[in-house]
C-alpha cells in the first residue's frame, strides 16, 4: 500500500474500488436457488426461528472460503490440487466424483430456476425458457470475458437487496428478530432438516471451487490477502443480509397466509407485498441474475475440478482453444444440465437434494483445504492463526454433524414435505 | 523418500506455462541396500488408476486404457524437470515431451469456435 505519493494514493483507491467491486460482485454472487429455495420455506415455516442457522452457514463459507483464498494466493494451489496432492488418489478420486455428480444436481436446479423466472417474467412456455436462458448464459460465458461475467450477475443480482428494504418496510417484531438469532431446539425433524439446509446452502462448496481458482486467475499473491479477507468477511456476509432478509420477508409475508413457498415463483410475494408490481419485478430480476450467476459458478467449478484433477491447462483467461478440454468441460456441462431439466424433474427439488448431498460431501474438499492452511512446508508464514485455527477446527466438527445428519433427515421429512 | 511426497500427484508445467499433467507415479532406481533415486516421472491416463483400491483396477483399466509407456504413459526423466516450486517445472515444451495430448488433439476442433 502507498505511503502517500500521488502516484500510491492511485494505487491505493484502485485497491479499495476493486475491494469494493468483489464485494459488490459477491454479494449478488452469494445467493443462489439453494437460498431461495430453503431459506424462504425456512421463513414461511418456522418464523425467525432459524435465523441462527444463516449466521453459523455465513461464517462457515467466510472460513472455507477465506483459507481457500489464502491457499491460492500462497500456495497457488486450488482446491481441487490440494486435495490430490494432500489427501491422495483414493480419496481425491471419490472427492472428484461425488463433487461432479453435485455440481451437476446444482447447475441443474440452477439453471431450472433461470427458465422459472424468464417464465414468470415473460409468461411463455417453461421448456421455451429453458432453451432461450441456457443459450444465453452459454453465449454470457464464452463470450464476455471473467471480470464482465462477474459484474454482470452480481451487480444486477443486487436487485435482490428489494428483500433487505421490504423486510424492514413490512415493520417486524425486532425482539422476535434478535430472539431467532440465538440457536434453539424444537425436538422436530422438520426444524433440524431446515436448519440443515439453511447452513448447507451457505456452504455450498461450488462457490468456494469458483472462488479459489478464481484467485489463482486473477493472479492473486501474498499482497492480495487482504483483499481476499475483505472479499470473504464483507462479500459473504452483506450475502448472508440477504439471506437473513429472505427469511424475514417470507415469515411476514408468507407464512401468515399459509403460504408454502414450494414453488420458486412464490419467493418473489414478499417483495411485491412490501412494494408492489416494481418490488416483484425488481425480486424476479434479482433471482434471474443471481440463479443465473451460481449457474455460471457451478459449470465452471465442475469444469475446474476436473481440469485441475487431471492436470489439464484451464481457466477462462486462456482462449477456448488454448484450454481446450476446459472449454469442453463446461459446455458439456451445461448440455448435460439441460438434459437432466428437460426430463421434467422439478428443480425445487433438485435443489434439495443438491443442498442436502453438498453438505454431505464438504467434508472431504474442506479438510485437506484446513491441513494445507495449517502448514508451514506450503505457506510459510500466512498458516492460520490461532483464530482461524480454533475456527477451522470448530466448523469441521460442525461440518461432520450437519454431513452425518443431512440424509437421515431428509428422509425421515420425506425432503421437508412431512 | 520427502521428495517423492512431494512431488507425487503434483501438476506439470511445461517450459512455456503450460499446465500438461500430473505427476501420476514415480519411477525410482537403485542397487539394494542403496538408496533409491528418483529415476522419471510417469504421467497420463494409463498409470493413476494403477493406485487405486485392487477392486477398483480393472475398471480403471478399461475406462482409462492399459498403462503403456509411450502411448497413454508419459515417461518424463527426472532431469528435464527444472525446478519445483507451487508446481514442477519441466526444462522442454509439452509438446516435445509428449504430454498435454489430449489438449493438442482437441484444439484444432475448438479453434473452429468463434473468437477462440
Amino acid at each position: 500500500m502507498g505511503r502517500g505519493g500521488p502516484q500510491d494514493r492511485g494505487l491505493d483507491l484502485k485497491k479499495v474500488f476493486q475491494i469494493a467491486l468483489g464485494i459488490v460482485a459477491a454479494v449478488g454472487g452469494f445467493v443462489d436457488i439453494g437460498e431461495l429455495v430453503f431459506n424462504a420455506q425456512a421463513g414461511a415455516l418456522f418464523h425467525y426461528k432459524l435465523l441462527w442457522a444463516v449466521i453459523v452457514g455465513v461464517i462457515g463459507i467466510m472460513v472455507f472460503a477465506e483459507m481457500t483464498g489464502r491457499v491460492a494466493a500462497v500456495a497457488g494451489r486450488p482446491v481441487f490440487d490440494v486435495l490430490r496432492m494432500r489427501m491422495g488418489i483414493n480419496v481425491a478420486i471419490v472427492g472428484l466424483i461425488a463433487s461432479l455428480a453435485i455440481n451437476l444436481l446444482t447447475l441443474a436446479a440452477e439453471v431450472g430456476g433461470v427458465a422459472i423466472v424468464l417464465q414468470l417474467l415473460f409468461d411463455v412456455k417453461f421448456g421455451t425458457m429453458l432453451l432461450l436462458g441456457l443459450m444465453g448464459l452459454v453465449l454470457i460465458v464464452y463470450f464476455v470475458p471473467f471480470e464482465g461475467i462477474e459484474r454482470i450477475f452480481g451487480y444486477l443480482g443486487c436487485a435482490l437487496l428489494v428483500y433487505v428494504a421490504a423486510a424492514v418496510h413490512l415493520k417486524p417484531d425486532w425482539h422476535d428478530v434478535a430472539q431467532g438469532f440465538v440457536p434453539s431446539w424444537h425436538g422436530s425433524a422438520l426444524y433440524a432438516y431446515f436448519a440443515v439446509g439453511v447452513i448447507g446452502a451457505a456452504l455450498v462448496p461450488y462457490e468456494v471451487y469458483f472462488y479459489s481458482s478464481g484467485g489463482i486467475e486473477d493472479g492473486w499473491t501474498e499482497k492480495d490477502l487482504g483483499l481476499n479477507r475483505m472479499n470473504t468477511i464483507l462479500g459473504f456476509g452483506l450475502g448472508g443480509i440477504l439471506s437473513i432478509a429472505i427469511i424475514m420477508v417470507s415469515a411476514q409475508v408468507l407464512g401468515p397466509a399459509q403460504i408454502d413457498p414450494s414453488y420458486l415463483g412464490t419467493t418473489a410475494l414478499g417483495a411485491q407485498h412490501a412494494y408492489g408490481e416494481t418490488g416483484l419485478l425488481l425480486a424476479l430480476l434479482g433471482m434471474l441474475f443471481a440463479v443465473g450467476g451460481a449457474a455460471v459458478e457451478a459449470a465452471f467449478s465442475g469444469a475446474y475440478t476436473l481440469a485441475q484433477f487431471a492436470g489439464w491447462e484451464w481457466g477462462k483467461y486462456r482462449s477456448p482453444s488454448g484450454a481446450p478440454r476446459f472449454t469442453l468441460s463446461w459446455l458439456i456441462f451445461f448440455a448435460l444440465a439441460f438434459v437432466v431439466v428437460a426430463t421434467g424433474v422439478d428443480p425445487v427439488i433438485l435443489t434439495e437434494y443438491a443442498v442436502i448431498f453438498s453438505v454431505v460431501a464438504l467434508p472431504l474438499t474442506y479438510l485437506p483445504v484446513l491441513l494445507i492452511a495449517r502448514d508451514r512446508t506450503f505457506m510459510g508464514n500466512h498458516t492460520n492463526g490461532l483464530f482461524a485455527d480454533v475456527l477451522g477446527w470448530l466448523y469441521f466438527v460442525i461440518i461432520l454433524i450437519v454431513a452425518l445428519a443431512a440424509v437421515p433427515l431428509m428422509l425421515i421429512t420425506q425432503q421437508g414435505s412431512a | 523418500m520427502d521428495l517423492a511426497y512431494r512431488v507425487l500427484d503434483d501438476q506439470l508445467v511445461d517450459v512455456d506455462g503450460r499446465r500438461c499433467g500430473r505427476a501420476d507415479d514415480l519411477e525410482f532406481d537403485g542397487e539394494l541396500g542403496s538408496p533409491p533415486r528418483l529415476y522419471s516421472i510417469l504421467s497420463g491416463n494409463g498409470i493413476w488408476w494403477r493406485r487405486l483400491p485392487r477392486p477398483l483396477r480393472g475398471i480403471g483399466e478399461r475406462i482409462f486404457g492399459p498403462g503403456v509407456v509411450g502411448d497413454d504413459v508419459i515417461r518424463v526423466p527426472w532431469e528435464r524437470v527444472d525446478h519445483l516450486d507451487t508446481v514442477i517445472h519441466l526444462k522442454a515444451k509439452a509438446r516435445d515431451l509428449g504430454l498435454g495430448q489430449g489438449d493438442d488433439r482437441l484444439a484444432p476442433t475448438i479453434a473452429k469456435l468463434p473468437r477462440s
